[in-house]
């Protein structure tokens, strides 16, 4: 079983994660939820409840994709306050990432 | 676990969401297992990966009703945010119970009380003027009057207090949840 800190550092990191990866290119919910869990192991499924909290929130909006192989498929994107979220979350997070870099590296 | 008693036991947890919504995360679900068909991977693995779907759910129903609360400041969508944090776990129930009895049973009381206070000045308002009240009629009536206005507020005072509560605890939850459930519990799953 992981330790509990590790898994509340990977949740606190994954609506930034999922924001940072929709900031390079619109996706969908199967792709997100693969690159994520494949990096920083998440079950797969919770990335369902979050895309709809960061669809109410407005921060993402959704269009309809046709796919080659089936159903067409619902994609993400960001919305400018998406951008705008992820802008600030991302500084606040390398700030303090980087205060506690160098406290782990005096720490040796 | 096999697809169909995945999306049986999620179908089930979604159970009170309106009909609209659970489809699209019924949508969501089954196109997640289509995707993970057309990559080769087996219902089995995906449905591991994919977490407990009950757990789900009530995630998916928290998020619901938080929003109904937010859209519209009623007693039950109050109610149901209020039970959806709690269904999620964010906060010991058997801490919280006693604390929400007490404050629930405070403003069930005031808000007697207020009512109490506003039909009384309707009475005088109505009667005292029949009943020889020192200071005459006009300053009976005035007095009824006066009963009701400060019952109204102190009505209004409450409503402020109650959806303030509200608000404290869903926000409270929502914190909790956002940061450590999730990940929680299908990592759990998929350690054991």
């Amino acid at each position: 079983m992981p330790e509990a800190i590790d898994i509340q550092l990977k949740k606190g990191a994954l609506e930034l994660c999922v924001l940072a990866l929709l900031s390079q290119h619109d996706s969908y919910a199967y792709e997100i939820a693969s690159q994520l869990s494949d990096s920083i192991g998440m079950g797969e499924g919770t990335i369902y409840p979050l895309m709809r909290r960061l669809q109410m929130d407005r921060l993402v909006e959704t269009y309809l994709v046709e796919s080659p192989a089936g159903p067409s498929r619902k994609y993400y994107r960001l919305t400018t306050a998406g951008k705008a979220s992820f802008t600030s979350q991302k500084s606040a997070w390398s700030s303090f990432s980087g205060a506690v870099e160098t406290i782990l590296g005096g720490a040796k | 676990m096999t697809r169909q008693a995945f999306m049986a036991r999620l179908m089930e947890g979604l159970r009170g969401l309106p009909p609209m919504a659970q489809a699209d995360i019924i949508a969501d679900y089954n196109n997640h297992f289509n995707e993970g068909a057309a990559a080769g991977r087996s219902e089995a693995d995906v449905a591991a990966a994919l977490g407990d779907p009950s757990r789900l759910a009530r995630e998916l129903r928290a998020e619901a009703g938080w929003k109904r609360w937010e859209m519209e400041r009623s007693a039950s969508a109050g109610a149901s945010a209020v039970f959806a944090v709690l269904g999620l776990g964010a906060i010991d129930i058997l801490i919280l119970l006693p604390i929400l009895m007490g404050v629930g049973s405070a403003i069930f009381g005031v808000g007697v009380a207020v009512l109490a206070v506003f039909f009384a000045g309707g009475v005088v308002f109505a009667a005292g003027p029949f009943m020889g009240l020192p200071g005459g009629p006009t300053a009976t009536m005035l007095a009824g009057v006066g009963l009701m206005a400060g019952a109204a507020s102190g009505g209004a005072v409450l409503a402020i207090v109650t959806t303030g509560l509200v608000n404290a605890l869903v926000w409270y939850g929502r914190l909790h949840y956002r940061l450590l459930t999730p990940a929680l519990e299908p990592q759990v799953h998929g350690a054991l």
